[in-house]
């Protein structure tokens, strides 16, 4: 059965990794876009002006000085039509989200591009991947890379260590010597390691 | 009265645009899996299936601590949206939220519902089940390389 799910979600992988036909990815939103592609279920290439909010402050009234300081989820409030969308990724292929990229931005009007993401089957509403980012009326574009950096800066000494920043996180490796990789306990953490790696 | 509509129009401007357009919140019962929201919606890594429990727990505490979006995945499918866990707002890698990665939870909370996508402000939990959905019996581990290969 492991194997046969094992497969699948390998298969998974696979046809998300397939690339995708020319215009596929195309949406109302996408004329100008420079995204890149990153082959992602849903995928919509979507360059648009919008103003970055506190998503917080936004449905719930509740609004700290500069959007929350990094501690909240921000997002774009679109320009053309009112819409608040998720601000959910950056450009880092390094499971860092959007937030330290937008703080920047906090109650700007900006344009962004990127990418929207989601099958309707599991999200009436596309997530955002931030990609690009700019100053409403600003020529140049900015990578929304800023979150190792950020990262690197607060944990100085982790960051001098070889390899990413997710395998050095101080807070991340604790809890992984706590409660293993499969946050079970150290004892299935270490009989699973011995299926995977020995059998 | 017309310094009193002036007096009121002057106080709104002051507002934080979002105060204006905020509503109330419904207040709600939640059951569901904190989960990693991107890898379960953009299917980076696979299907929904393979990115949540066990077998994603790493990757789950990887993207909290990175500031994805952390959602509450209810039994029914719906995701939720955290926007505070228990008074703390810190939801982008704050330490209450990585620690709680992949845990089942019941909770009180308000629901903001806003183009689409559920918001949710967990007031309190009342029940948290800790890590139950076994996933790496069906799925090992992903993404694969989740678990570092020992050294020799």
């Amino acid at each position: 059965m492991r194997r046969i799910a094992l497969a699948a979600a390998v298969a998974l992988i696979a046809a998300s990794g397939n690339a995708l036909a020319e215009g596929e990815d195309e949406g109302p939103f996408s004329e100008g876009s420079q995204a890149k592609n990153w082959n992602l279920l849903g995928q919509e290439k979507a360059r648009f002006e919008a103003k970055v909010v506190d998503v917080l402050c936004e449905v719930a009234g509740d609004c700290p000085e500069n959007c929350g300081d990094g501690r909240r989820q921000l997002g774009l409030l679109r320009s053309s039509d009112g819409v608040l969308v998720l601000a959910n990724k950056n450009v880092q292929p390094a499971f860092t989200g959007a937030n330290l990229d937008l703080l920047p931005y906090c109650n700007q009007e900006v344009e962004v591009d990127g990418l929207l993401v989601g099958l309707p089957e599991y999200t009436p509403a596309k997530m955002y991947q931030v990609q690009l980012i700019r100053r409403k009326g600003e020529a140049e574009w900015s990578k929304t890379n800023r979150w190792t950096k950020e990262w690197a800066a607060a944990n100085p000494e982790a960051a001098e260590a070889k390899g990413p920043w997710f395998r050095k996180d101080p807070r991340i490796n604790a809890l992984i010597e706590r409660d293993g990789y499969l946050g079970l306990g150290l004892e299935k953490d270490e009989a699973f390691k011995k299926y995977l790696f020995e059998e | 009265m017309r310094a009193l509509v002036t007096g009121l129009m002057l106080a709104a401007l002051a507002l934080p645009a979002g105060a204006l357009a905020a509503t109330q919140g419904e207040r709600v019962k939640i059951k569901g899996e904190i989960i990693d929201t991107w890898c379960y919606f953009s299917g980076v890594m696979g299907g929904p299936d393979s990115v949540v429990g066990s077998a994603h727990h790493t990757c789950a505490l990887w993207c909290a601590a990175g500031g994805i979006p952390v959602g509450v995945l209810a039994e029914d499918g719906t995701v939720y949206m955290v926007l505070k866990y228990e008074g703390d707002d810190n939801v982008t890698g704050g330490d209450t939220i990585l620690e709680v990665q992949s845990d089942l939870i019941s909770a009180d909370g308000l629901l903001y519902q806003r183009d689409g996508i559920n918001y949710l402000v967990v007031e309190k939990v009342t029940a948290n089940e800790g890590l139950v959905n076994l996933s790496h019996e069906d799925y090992d581990v992903i993404p694969p390389f989740a678990i570092p290969k020992p050294k020799k």
